[in-house]
């Protein structure tokens, strides 16, 4: 059964139409990946996927509950189950390494006692291949990839369900491209959580996807595994992945 | 008409916005250390130069004073007429106008910047309300803060008077002290300190609002900031002429 279904989503910015009739499901411990180009409103689709954004038409169903009709108190209690990974990482810059990371928790387990947050912090911080070394430095005193990986690691310490990615490769070099690919598959296995990638960098896609869309002008130009998309005969979708296929 | 328009829904946009806040603000939980860090942030940061605003802005008043009433040879009211001045108004509209270029500008700037850089969407993200978790302990903080910054300013100025009034223009000790306790009473302390109270919430809610809507990268949050003290500042004299206008009609 899948854990998250979009149904017939649409969403106008003022006369511009930016998702026109998306539908996708994603089973539960499962990889999926969005890719298109800039402006095909792919953050726009995430930021419906967790409730940030409402859209005009259609429905989000996220385990069994239709986050786009919630609000409030409601809405704050559906968004347990993700974390979130944005595409500037959005560390709090007012905060440490540490407390960036222990934020969710401590939000969520107002009593824990700072040496069990402690823990909680550098497991988290491990799994993304960080040591405590990095506890009490400023989130600008840290470079790119390593901000992604704590963005990772702040992501995933509450132990979400679902974990969503905003083009998480954008702006990295090619080793730190491969070890965030490489975190994300490690999050999949040894979390198990359901993934869900917005990218446009289609080397990435295709490394981590069990499965994969292809936005394009608001709607989803071919879905399916990284195979079978590889194959569509769409125009668009064959101009789109043509470009990197040659390079290979 | 657009621009009217446009304008109303801003205004509308800016209740249910402070309505929201106020709402949050009974609701557990209740984050005391950021208040405290908010109220250190705004009440201890603008000490100080709220305490030398004061001083001066009580100097000029003994002189201003000093110069009216002495032609009518009426220099002993100076001091009541200083303490009157800085108590119900100058106090807290000139401590309520310096809180909002340094502490409301800088609200609106980090409220913006964490806007623009997804911080606040983030925080959504991780099912934290940022309404309560941002807003509230500024909000909080300025209004229980300004009363007691607008203590500082007439305590300050009060002192700034009466060393210009009695050192300077030589008006007799007695007289200045003794008109200032006939002319002030706890009623013009009430209606002063009340101002304060309101102006506090009043700056805040707009900082507040100008930080959290910001769009459009760093010159978005430029242009927040200066709409946040622009209409502050407006803001602080509007209720100031109403609330003169309540208490004595």
């Amino acid at each position: 059964m899948a854990l998250i279904s979009v149904n017939g989503l649409w969403k106008a910015f003022g006369d511009k139409e930016v998702l026109r009739g998306i539908e996708f499901e994603i089973p539960e411990g499962t990889t999926f990946v969005v890719l298109g180009a800039s402006g095909s409103g792919k953050t726009v689709l995430l930021k419906h996927v967790i409730g940030l954004l409402k859209p005009d038409r259609g429905s989000v169903i996220v385990d069994g509950t239709d986050i786009s009709t919630l609000s409030g108190r409601e809405l704050t209690e559906a968004r347990r189950v993700f974390g979130m990974v944005f595409q500037g990482a959005a560390l709090f810059d007012s905060m440490t390494v540490f407390e960036n990371v222990a934020f969710p928790v401590r939000e969520r387990e107002r009593r824990i006692d700072h040496g069990a947050l402690r823990d909680r912090v550098v497991e988290s911080l491990r799994v993304v291949d960080l040591g405590d070394d990095v506890l009490d430095l400023w989130p600008s005193q840290l470079s790119g990839g390593m901000r992604k990986r704590v963005a990772l690691a702040r992501a995933l310490v509450a132990n979400p369900r679902i974990v969503l990615y905003d083009e998480p490769t954008t702006g990295l070099d090619p080793i730190t491209t491969n070890s965030v690919d490489s975190m994300i598959l490690q999050a999949k296995q040894r979390r198990g959580v359901t993934s869900m990638v917005i990218s446009h960098d289609i080397a990435s896609a295709f490394r981590v996807a069990d499965r994969l869309a292809v936005l394009y002008d608001g709607r989803i130009a071919a879905q399916g595994t990284p195979e079978e998309v590889r194959r569509s005969d769409d125009p668009y979708v064959q101009r789109f992945l043509s470009l990197w296929f040659e390079k290979q | 008409m657009g621009r009217i328009r446009a304008a109303f829904e801003d205004f509308g946009a800016q209740i249910l916005f402070a309505g929201e806040a106020l709402a949050w603000v009974v609701r557990p939980p209740f984050r005391l250390d950021q208040l405290l860090q908010q109220a250190a942030a705004i009440g201890v940061g603008s000490t100080f130069i709220v305490a030398v605003t004061g001083l001066f802005a009580g100097m000029v008043l003994a002189l201003q004073g000093n110069y009216a009433m002495r032609q009518f040879g009426a220099e002993g009211y100076v001091g009541g007429f200083v303490a009157i001045s800085l108590v119900r108004e100058l106090g807290p509209v000139f401590t309520a106008l310096m809180v909002t270029g340094r502490s409301g500008s800088a609200i609106t700037t980090e409220l913006g910047t964490m806007r623009v850089t997804e911080q606040i969407d983030a925080m959504e993200s991780m099912a934290v309300n940022p309404v309560h978790y941002l807003v509230v302990p500024r909000v909080v903080a300025a209004t229980l803060m300004m009363p007691v910054l607008s203590v500082v300013f007439t305590a300050t100025g009060y002192l700034g008077g009466y060393l210009i009034g009695v050192h300077v223009s030589q008006i007799p000790p007695g007289p200045f002290l003794e008109h200032t306790k006939a002319m002030l009473d706890v009623h013009d302390m009430m209606h002063g300190l009340s101002k304060a109270l309101i102006f506090g919430a009043v700056v805040s809610l707009i900082a507040t609002y100008r930080g959290y809507g910001a769009f459009g990268g760093a010159r978005g949050v430029g242009e927040a900031t200066t709409r946040a003290v622009v209409w502050s500042s407006v803001a602080i004299l509007v209720f100031d002429y109403l609330l003169t206008f309540i208490s004595i009609g």
